[in-house]
Formats: C-alpha cells, structure tokens, sequence
C-alpha cells in the first residue's frame, strides 16, 4: 500500500494550516478590537448629544425667551394701570395697581433666579437692564413694597411714572436680544447635533463595514476548519478501509499458504514416494544419477514448503511449541552427525562444544530448537570457503537466578556490513542481492529462526565484519529438569520390518498416493487395500477383518473424520475397534488433535517415509517378536471370567435378600445391561464422554450392589478412560462389557441363580 | 420624592365636600365651568364656580415635596392640598383643565394628570406663604424628581404659578 501517493488523503491536507491560522488569528483579534473602539466612541457621541438635549431642557433656554416676553408684557400692562390711574376723575385702584406691580415684580425676580440669572450674568448688556428694573423696583417699593412704607398718592405715582416709562426700551432690547441669542444657540445646537449626526452615520458605516470583515474572516476560518475536518475524517475512514483491507488480505493470504500447502503436498507426497522406490529399483549408474538430482530437488523443495507453512503458522499465531524434557548433548550430538557432511562436503572443520555448565536435561521443544540451529549452522557453512564452523553452548547468568542458555555459531565466513546486517532478517533478503543468487535458498530461515526464538523466550543476535566471518548468538531461557526423566517403559521401537504380515486397508483418494503407499507397503511386506473414499472404507472394515486402517483425511464424499466416527459406531466390535491411522498432508497440530479426539489411534504426515511408516506400525503393534502384541484385543487384559461372581459378597447378600429375589435382581440388571451396552455405543460414537461417564457409573454401582466385581471393574474403566482413553480402546472396554454380560448369566446358573419366567413375574409382580 | 401629609387641622373638611363651604376671607381660587359643587357668593362671579379662600385649602389634606424646578437654583420645598383633591370637592366632572394665572397666562392640562403624576396646588413655599411677586399665592406644581417623564417642557409648562382659577371642561 503506497502511502506518499499523491492522491492520498495525506497529500490533501492544507499545508498553510499551521502558518494560516496564527496569522488569521491576529487579524480577528485587531478587527475586533477596531469594532470595539468603533463602539465606544459611537456611545460616546452619544452621550454628548444625551448631555446635549439634558442641558437644553433642564437650562430651558427657550424658556428664558418667554420670561424676559413676559416680564416686556407685564411691564406695558403695568405702565397702563400706572397711566389709568394718573388720569383725573378716577379714583386710584390701588388692588388693581397693586396686582399689576406685584406680577410684573415677579417677572423681575424670575429674571434673577435660577438658570434665567446663569444666562443673564454672561451677558454684560443684559445685567445692566436687569439691575436698572431692580433699583426701580427698590424706589417704588417704599409706596407698593411689602409692608408699605409710605402711603401711595398722586403725586408718588407721578413721580414714579417717567421711571417706570424709561424702563421700556431696554426691557424690549432684553427681549429682542435674547430671542436673537436663543435662535443662535438653537443653531449652534443644531450644527452640534447635525456633526455628532455625522459623525455617528460615518462610524456607523464604518462598524458596518469591519463587522462584514470581522464576519467574513470568521465565516473564512469556519469553513476552512470545516473542510480541516472533513480531510481528517476522510482520511480516518479511508485508513480505517486500509486497515481492514489489509486485515483481510493478511487473512486471505494466510488461507492461501494453508491450502497451497495442501494442494502441493498432496502431489508432492507421491513424487518423493514413487522417488524413494525408484531408487529401489535395478537403475544404470546415470540413472541413478539423475535420480540423485531429483530427489535433492525435491528436498530441496519440500524445505522451501516447510518454511512457508512454519512462516503461515508463525504468522497465524498457530505455531505452537511442545516442549518435553530433552537431553541436550545428546541433541547437539544429533546436530554435528547431521551438519558434519555438509562440512565436510565443503573441507570445513565443525566444532560443537557444550560449557561444562550446561545441563544436561531441560524443558524445550527438540523439533524447533534443532530447526533454529541447522538453519544457523547450515548459513555459515554455505557462506564460508574455508576454516571452520563452531557451535559453542553456554549459559548465561540473566540476574535473579534466572539464566539462559546461548547456542553461539560462529564462521570464517566472508561476513557482513552494516547494510546487510540491518536487511539481515527481513523476508526473502538474503545478504545482499550477489549473495542471493550466488547462494540461492528462499531467504525465509533467518526470519524463522528468529521467530521461533522469540516464540521460545529468547531471540537471535548477531555480530560480523566484511571478511572476518559472523557470529549469530541464539538465547532461549532455561527450563531445567533437576532429574533426568525415568526412560519410557515401553523401548523406543527399533528398526526391522514387523514379523507379522499386517492386513491394511489404505483409504485414500488420490491414485498416485494408491499406488505409493501399495509400493510402501509392499516394501515393509503387508497386504494392502484399498478405498477411495470414506463411505468405501466404512463399507470394507464391515466387509473384511482388517488390522489397521491408514486413513486419507481430505476425501470426497465422506473425510477421514466421518469415516472414522462411523467405523467406531459400527455394531461389530472387531470391526469398530480396529485401530486407525491419519494421514494428511496438514502440519497443523489442531488438524492431530482433531484426528485424535475423533478417535483415530495415530498421525502420519504427508509425505509418508517408509521409516515413518514401520514406526507408526510397530507403536501399534507392539515390540517385534511379541505375538501377543500382534493381537491388540489381549493386550494386558486380566481373564475375561475371572471373579464374575463374588461367592463372598453373595452369601453376605443372601442373608438378606431372598435367593429367588436375589436371582431375579441379577436377572433383570443383565437385562438392563443390553440397554446399557447400546447407550455406551451411541455415546461413543457421538463423542460424548460425559454420557458414557454417567452411564458406566451407574452400572458400576448396581454391580457392586449385586456383587458382580468383573462387571464393575469394568464399567470402572470405562468411567475412568470416558475422558482421555482413544475410541477404540473404549469401544473394546464395551465389547468386554457385553461379553461378560453373557458370561455373568451363565455364572449366575451356576452359582443357584438361575430363574424361570413365572418367577421373575412373580417376583416383579409383589 | 414625595411626602404626604395629613393636616389635622383640616379634619373636618376631609373627604368628599358635598356641599362647599361659603369661603369667608378672599377668594384665591376658582373652579369653574364644569363643576356641581357651586358656592359662588357674589353676583359678579360667574353662577356655577366653586371659589376657594386659603383656610379652605389649608383644611384638604396637605402634601409636601421637594423637588428642583427650572425657576429655582435649589431644589424648593412645595406644600399643598392635591389637585385631584381640589377638583373632588368641586365636584369637578371634564377632561381638561384650562389653569389660568394672575397674568392671564393659560394652559391647558389633561385631568387625567391629577391622578397620574399627584400635582399639588402649592400654598407654602419652604414651609411659608407665596406673595404674588414670589409666584404666589398658589403655585400647581409637579414633583418633577419623582418620576423622569415629568422632566420636560412639557410639564414644566403645565406648572402654572401665580394661579387663579381652573376651567373644567
């Protein structure tokens, strides 16, 4: 998966993110802060014009207008009393002038008071005119004043007349003068009012304007930010899809070395076969040559196959180690017999060495660890041209009393640089490309090796120097044995064909494995069959005694699985417990488990050696030499009549118990047993280890019950091996039951037990 | 800011006058046009006036407030009976009131005023009585302090002072 493609969501991404966002930032923070001072000083124009209008109509400069009118006008309405009064023949109405004065006084004062005074004071004019009104007021207040002091007459009147007269112009200049000076300050109020109006419009457009800014930045960065987050989630879902694509296609590929494997090691078990018997056959010398070749090919291929299935399985997680106890110099004397050979095939010296400190038995699993040290040992045979190959053991103290065993192989070798050293254990690298082809081999062993050190707790290091060889360190943890484990009772089956001529019948689809395993077998001298698929097979064990079946796993119709099941179902117990051996071309240790648990006896991995073969046979069929062996029924099993009836136990029940009663019991649990036995089957047969527990339990107890121990012993086996023993050996453990079932009857007569028809109604009847 | 007061001494008068008392010193002022409670004496006043001299005014229950005008430097203390009280006991009936000042100024306020805003006919002025000169004898003023509204020219207008008589109408 190309991941700097151009058209890949990364490539997307607005590469002026970073540098674009700061910068925006700073230009919404200044927009704002204009707005804001845009906003002041517009509430401040306000405020001034608020002021403005405050003063106007608290100040009430058009109210001084009227007051200063007012005053003009009382003082003419005053001046025409004051005149009706001087004119002769009429009395003088002194409340009339008395009224009139009085209002135009407080005309006067009003002119003195309050705001009206402020406005007047700043006029030096208007105070002149003001203080004239007042020192007339003073003068004529000694005749109308409060109280009064002189009585007013005629000749007061007259005398306050002209007075009172010359008051009249500048009171009506007052008024003119301050109906002019309003006008101006109500124009001047207007200019004022009219420049904040400017003012507020212009600042109006203006916050108009940077508001359409300020949103079109923010208007801006949302959408970039939206269009940042569209990107993400794209390519979060597009590397979601990788992710899965990935997923799937590492699980195809997985499926696909599986059953590459199969499909080439199927095939490939009938050219190794038909390979090994023609070397079996008179050949010319340059035949025989030519088959040499061959054969190497193919070993050679059949290393390559392992290696892609252990690299399927290492990847599969389904490599799984099965560590036993192992003598370890006696693996690393395997090891040198094996890898000397080679060495010597190249004039190179081979050293394998163990510190004293090493022990002599631990915990691992031999197959892989052999597999990591041939993988090591045959790299630095077949890069070095001379000198020699050491393979030295040590242990190493890791701290905490834990330590580690080091297998360390070391080489005269050309080595390596730093270059090749990092590609070391990557796939299909070998080294550099000149080496690779130079040396060939498919580049998967170092990868391996290194997993399955890793899979064991430890790893694989390395060291090297262009042309000063190279030293790989493999470290695994130690699992120590204190004692050397007891040797299995049973000898490790040596070699020879077995005496006796097996009859084997071989189910299997493919006629190349037929006629592989008919030259096989004919070479370890037993008769062979033949069935090309399961339901054959079946059909043939029912037909004939056999005494072994080689099972194909992958057969049409019917597999090797259900065959088995079915023959280990059948009613015959020959025939259901004859003893069966997979063969598959599966490596994979949950295909053996399945094999066994269905009730198989063993497991044969294609392609299927003749070695191999003779071995599987002689697990089977005991140490050579031993007839009894041959027979698989007899193996070990006490006297089928032996302690049918406890006579002991039966006095001691009879006691009790009645003998007709007694006898009618035995009777009708030998008749319940027939029930049992088929139960037993079908649990068999379905794989159903509880049942046939519950079912061997039962009738364990009611034979102990009635003092019939050969029974009980064995549906006690049957109880104990329901979980752990093989298929077969359970159906014999059945077959055994059935027969002593019989047996027990014809006991139970002799021992008084026998009983008639009547007698048992009876008995049931009460 | 404003302050109400109960005069004691106008106990007997309280309440809705069914019948106007006959004003026994000068007349100050006249309720006319409109108004049931008539006790007009002389001929020369019009025939349906309810005429008021200053102890019947001092009798209707008296309110105080300061408040600052367009007229004083300060904020001056006004006290008198309600408007609304005045036109009550005259038996007034209309929708505007045409308040008209010695001067023979006039304006012309919504009745409805006397209930909204609690205008007072001011007699004291700080707590003494108002000759003409000092805008008296009776003053209808606003507490212009106690509510905003009323500080306008609008009702600065409305303050008639030196007032005579009101028209009903």
């Amino acid at each position: 998966m190309a991941v700097a493609d151009d058209r890949s969501p990364l490539a997307r991404l607005p590469a002026g993110g970073a540098r674009g966002g700061p910068w925006r930032g700073s230009w919404l923070g200044a927009l704002a802060l204009l707005l804001t001072l845009g906003l002041l000083v517009a509430a401040g124009v306000q405020i001034r014009q608020f002021a403005l209008l405050t003063q106007a109509v608290r100040g009430g400069d058009d109210y001084v207008v009227l007051t200063i009118y007012q005053a003009e006008a009382e003082h003419l309405r005053l001046s025409e009393q004051w005149s009706r009064a001087l004119s002769a023949g009429e009395p003088i109405d002194r409340a009339t002038l008395q009224l009139r004065y009085d209002v135009w006084v407080s005309r006067v004062g009003l002119l003195t008071e309050g705001g009206t005074r402020r406005l007047i004071d700043s006029r030096p004019g208007w105070i002149q005119t003001v203080q004239q009104m007042e020192a007339f007021v003073a003068r004529a207040d000694r005749w109308l004043g409060e109280p009064a002091g002189a009585r007013l007459d005629l000749a007061a009147l007259r005398d306050l007349q002209p007075g009172l007269l010359a008051l009249g112009p500048p009171i009506h200049g007052l008024s003119l003068a301050a109906a002019h000076d309003v006008s101006e300050q109500f124009a001047e109020r207007n200019r004022v009012v009219r420049r904040h109006n400017q003012i507020g419009i212009a600042l109006t457009i203006l916050l108009a304007g940077m508001t359409l800014a300020f949103a079109a930045i923010v208007f801006g960065q949302m959408r970039q930010l939206h269009a940042r987050r569209q990107t993400l989630e794209d390519l979060a879902a597009s590397l979601y899809d990788a992710r899965r694509e990935a997923e799937i296609a590492s699980q195809a590929k997985s499926a696909f070395l599986a059953n590459m494997s199969h499909e080439i090691r199927t095939p490939f078990h009938g050219l190794l076969g038909m390979l090994s018997l023609l070397r079996e056959t008179s050949l010319a010398p340059r035949q025989l040559d030519y088959l040499r070749t061959a054969t190497e090919s193919a070993d050679h291929l059949l290393a390559i196959l392992n290696d892609i299935l252990d690299i399927s399985q290492l990847e599969s997680g389904r490599m799984v180690l099965a560590p036993v106890p192992i003598d370890l110099r006696e693996m690393l004397r395997t090891v040198d017999a094996l890898m000397r050979p080679q060495a010597t095939a190249k004039s190179l010296a081979l050293h394998v060495d163990a510190e004293p400190q090493v022990p002599e038995w631990l915990v691992a699993d031999p197959t892989r660890v052999k597999q990591v040290l041939f993988n090591l040992l045959s790299n630095a045979i077949k890069f070095s041209d001379r000198g020699a190959v050491v393979l030295d053991v040590r242990v190493r103290e890791h701290g905490e009393g834990r330590r580690a065993l080091g297998f360390i192989v070391t080489d005269t070798g050309i080595g390596m640089d730093e270059a090749t050293l990092a590609r070391l254990f990557r796939r299909f690298s070998q080294g550099d490309e000149t080496r690779s082809r130079r040396f060939g081999g498919a580049g998967l062993g170092l990868e391996i090796s290194r997993n399955l050190a890793r899979l064991m707790g430890g790893d694989i290091s390395v060291r090297s120097e262009p042309g000063h060889g190279s030293s790989f360190s493999f470290q695994m943890p130690i699992h120590e044995l204190p004692v050397p484990p007891v040797p299995a009772g049973g000898a490790a089956p040596t070699a020879g064909p077995l005496p006796t001529r097996l009859r084997v019948l071989v189910a299997e689809d493919h006629p190349v494995n037929r006629q592989y395993m008919a030259a096989l077998l004919g070479t370890l001298a037993h008769d062979a069959w033949f069935a090309s698929d399961g339901h054959e097979a079946v059909q043939a064990v029912r037909d004939r005694r056999f005494d072994v079946v080689l099972m194909d796993m992958h057969m049409p119709q019917l597999d090797g699985l259900g065959a088995t099941r079915a023959i280990r179902a059948l009613p015959d117990p020959a025939a259901a417990t004859v003893p069966i051996v997979a063969l598959t071309a599966d490596a994979f240790p949950e295909t053996r488990e399945r094999c066994l648990l269905t009730g198989m006896n063993d497991f044969l991995t294609k392609p299927v050696s003749p070695e191999q073969l003779a071995t599987a046979l002689r697990r089977l069929f005991g140490p050579p030499g031993s007839a009894a062996a041959a027979a698989p029924q007899s193996a070990a099993a006490p006297p089928l009549h032996d302690g049918l009836i406890d006579p002991v136990a039966l006095q001691r029940t009879l006691t009790a118990v009645p003998r007709a009663q007694l006898a009618a019991m035995v009777h009708s649990y030998l008749q319940q047993g027939v029930e049992t036995v088929q139960h037993l089957r079908a649990a068999v047969r379905d794989g159903r280890p509880l049942d046939l527990r519950v079912h061997a339990h039962a009738t364990r107890g009611a034979a102990l019950n009635l003092g019939l121990p050969a029974l009980a012993a064995t549906a006690e086996a049957l109880h104990e091996g329901a979980a752990h023993l093989p298929a077969h050996e359970i159906a014999r453990l059945v077959q055994r039951f059935e027969q002593q079932l019989g047996a027990t009857g014809v006991a139970a007569h002799e021992h008084g037990l026998s009983i008639d028809v009547e007698a048992a109604a009876t008995s049931e009847g009460r | 800011m404003v302050l109400r007061l109960t005069c004691a001494l106008a106990a007997v008068g309280a309440g809705p006058v069914a019948a106007l008392d006959r004003p026994g010193g000068p007349v100050v002022l006249s309720i006319m046009g409109r108004v049931r409670s008539t006790n007009a004496a002389k001929a020369a006043n019009a025939a349906n006036a309810a005429d008021f001299d200053m102890p019947m005014l001092e009798r209707l229950p008296q309110t105080s407030f300061s408040t600052r005008t367009p007229w004083y430097a300060q904020a001056r203390k006004f006290t008198g009976p309600l408007l609304r009280d005045v036109l009550t006991s005259a038996g007034a009936q209309g929708t505007m009131l045409r308040a008209r000042a010695l001067n023979d100024y006039w304006v012309d306020l919504p009745m409805d005023d006397a209930q909204r805003f609690d205008p007072v006919i001011a007699r004291l002025l700080d707590d003494k009585p108002m000759a003409v000169r000092d805008k008296g004898p009776l003053f209808l003023i606003y507490p212009f302090d106690a509510r905003t509204e009323l500080r306008s020219a609008t009702y600065f207008s409305r303050s008639a002072w030196q007032l005579r008589t009101i028209e009903v109408r």
